[in-house]
């Protein structure tokens, strides 16, 4: 295990995930939770929906995964740009997370980086 | 005593992350591995024990020797190590062998439940190795409502503004007890 190259996904809603966004770049490791609306077992490939955004996931190191349309995953892994500007995340981890409550995830991944940033703060003062 | 030094102390990855080790705990501990150390949040807290809880993004396993685990709570990566050399290491050589089965028979028990994906509750020593922080295993629990990592980031936050981030004045806190 290379534990000091695995970095963290960042936690991101796929609303975050625009062009301009600073999170939007080759490689960055990312947390995304989104409705299943695709899946291609041909391809390894998966489209996940939240509202109207949307994001493509690299499923193929996810074999032990059971995909269903309509459920909620979570995956991490690394953000792919591709040559038309579409972003890919490569996944390396995956779940299902039917039981989450979303409104209370988004409200508290708000508090959550707010305390972050308050805390990052403080530790350089 | 400050009671953060005697409870599991639940920390986000990134202030987990940001402990530093008390000078007098690092300069007795000449082993990479600080068994008893104590270590300081903000520079002033003692913290010996944590709770993190987040999705197992890594595992290296080493059959009756030990399972090295990442847990990712989405501000950053712990490092775990959890220990399965029970039945093999002179450490446990001395202590009764029907205990020491016993401990064995639960960390095995753990290990098989590290599994990449899962969402684990870990509670365990801060320890450091080659310089880099981890938690020396004690207990693992799977939790199988993700919403339990939510309210575990709500619990890291109130605890820190509330508690953790404030100063003890220990001689006001005997007080207390002794009027309990």
């Amino acid at each position: 295990m290379e534990s000091t190259e695995i970095k963290h996904g960042i936690l991101v809603t796929l609303q975050d995930l625009h062009p301009s966004s600073p999170l939007f770049q080759q490689g960055s490791s990312l947390r995304v939770t989104g409705n299943l609306k695709e899946y291609s077992m041909g391809t390894s490939t998966a489209v996940i929906v939240d509202g109207s955004y949307k994001l493509k996931i690299d499923a193929q190191h996810l074999r032990d995964l059971n995909f269903q349309v309509g459920s909620t995953y979570q995956f991490i892994g690394e953000l792919l740009i591709q040559p038309d500007n579409e972003a890919v995340l490569q996944a390396r981890v995956g779940r299902n997370v039917d039981a989450i409550d979303l409104n209370l995830y988004y409200k508290s991944l708000q508090l959550l980086r707010q305390f972050q940033a308050e805390h990052m703060i403080d530790g350089t003062t | 005593m400050d009671p953060m030094k005697g409870s599991h102390v639940k920390l986000l990855a990134f202030d987990f992350l940001s402990l530093t080790q008390n000078a007098s705990s690092s300069s007795s501990s000449s082993s990479s591995s600080a068994s008893g150390a104590v270590f300081l949040y903000k520079k002033c807290r003692p913290v010996s024990r944590a709770e993190t809880l987040g999705v197992v993004v890594s595992r290296e396993f080493k059959a009756n020797k030990f399972l090295k685990f990442l847990i990712d709570d989405g501000t950053g990566c712990v490092p775990c190590i959890l220990w399965l050399n029970h039945l093999n290491s002179p450490y446990f050589s001395r202590r009764n062998p029907f205990n020491v089965r016993v401990l064995a028979e639960k960390a095995n028990d753990h290990a098989s439940q590290i599994q990449i994906g899962v969402l684990a509750r870990i509670r365990g020593r801060v320890t450091a190795y080659r310089g880099t922080l981890q938690i020396t295993v004690t207990d693992v629990l799977l939790e199988r409502d993700p919403n339990a990592e939510i309210l575990h980031w709500l619990d890291c936050i109130r605890l820190a503004r509330n508690c953790y981030d404030r100063s003890i004045n220990l001689p006001n806190l005997q007080k207390q007890q002794r009027r309990f």
